[in-house]
């Protein structure tokens, strides 16, 4: 599924510069470092993390989008540099694990 | 990073890259703190590029876009209820004493503090992957203190290269009695 399909199944879109991107799997994780060297590209990265780093951590792993579980608000300046640098990121009310049960019946 | 000694290397490298003779990476630690410093004497930055460090799209690398060293060290300090600071003097301002130094403050009671980790091993590491310039260690903890300076073995090993298989051991075992 696109990126973009994700509104229709209750994420809410932050940003999405990128809307036409396959999501390919999942990855979990809040430890950037690790998600760096282990998220695959295409994944949907799911996170509670808010910082600004989370924009460079999904460019660099090239991941699919950004959903940031448990009702995680963002700062705006945070979704201006995603919409500069083609990331895309939502925002979902459930938890990680809702999240990607969800997104398992969908992919 | 799961232990900040992988973030020490990091920032290390930093130093290196930037042509540091000397690096100082000291640890301080409190009860309550842990305070690490990386001091080089490399050419130092511009004020145009301290302000942009803790920039994650900031980087001195050109195989990739984005430098992740400072932006993951500040986030694992803020995590703590510390910080990053960052001084720097570039060389075309201060041609005799130029260089950066990045002290990053963190509350080790705090429940998101990552552990220290394995620094013998990261000190071992970055002496192997930079024989040629030189390192001074110290780690003060529960009274004791913890040193390695390349310059007093470099005195001593004469032209034997310090990333040689049993100087490098030597290193490992120097650090771990002086742990013990």
């Amino acid at each position: 599924m696109t990126v973009e399909a994700l509104t229709e199944y209750g994420f809410e879109p932050l940003c999405v510069p990128d809307p036409d991107r396959e999501i390919t799997g999942v990855y979990i994780g809040d430890l950037l470092s690790w998600v760096m060297g282990r998220a695959k590209s295409g994944d949907a990265w799911l996170t509670i993390m808010s910082n600004i780093n989370i924009v460079a951590v999904a460019s660099l792993a090239d991941t699919s989008c950004i959903i940031l579980a448990e009702g995680v608000t963002i700062e705006s300046d945070v979704i201006k540099t995603a919409d500069a640098k083609d990331i895309n990121i939502f925002s979902f009310s459930g938890s990680c694990y809702d999240a990607a049960v969800l997104l398992s019946g969908l992919l | 990073m799961k232990e900040l000694s992988l973030n020490i290397l990091d920032i290390a490298e930093n130093s290196v890259k930037a042509g540091a003779a000397l690096t100082r990476i000291t640890v301080n630690e409190t009860e309550e703190t842990l305070t690490l410093t990386i001091e080089d004497d490399g050419c130092g930055m511009t004020d145009e590029i301290l302000k942009s460090v803790t920039d994650p799209f900031y980087t001195t690398r050109t195989t990739r876009k984005v430098g992740m060293g400072i932006p993951l060290l500040k986030m694992a300090a803020e995590m703590t209820g510390g910080g990053v600071e960052i001084t720097s003097r570039h060389k075309d301002e201060f041609p005799d004493s130029h260089g950066t130094t990045v002290t990053a403050r963190f509350n080790k009671k705090h429940i998101d503090f990552t552990p220290l980790g394995d620094v013998t091993e990261s000190i071992a590491t970055l002496i192997q992957g930079h024989p040629d310039t030189d390192f001074l260690f110290t780690h003060r903890t529960g009274g004791k203190t913890v040193t390695l300076d390349t310059r007093e073995m470099r005195a001593v090993l004469g032209d034997v290269p310090l990333n040689s298989y049993e100087v490098i051991c030597w290193i490992k075992e120097y650090l771990k009695e002086q742990y013990s």
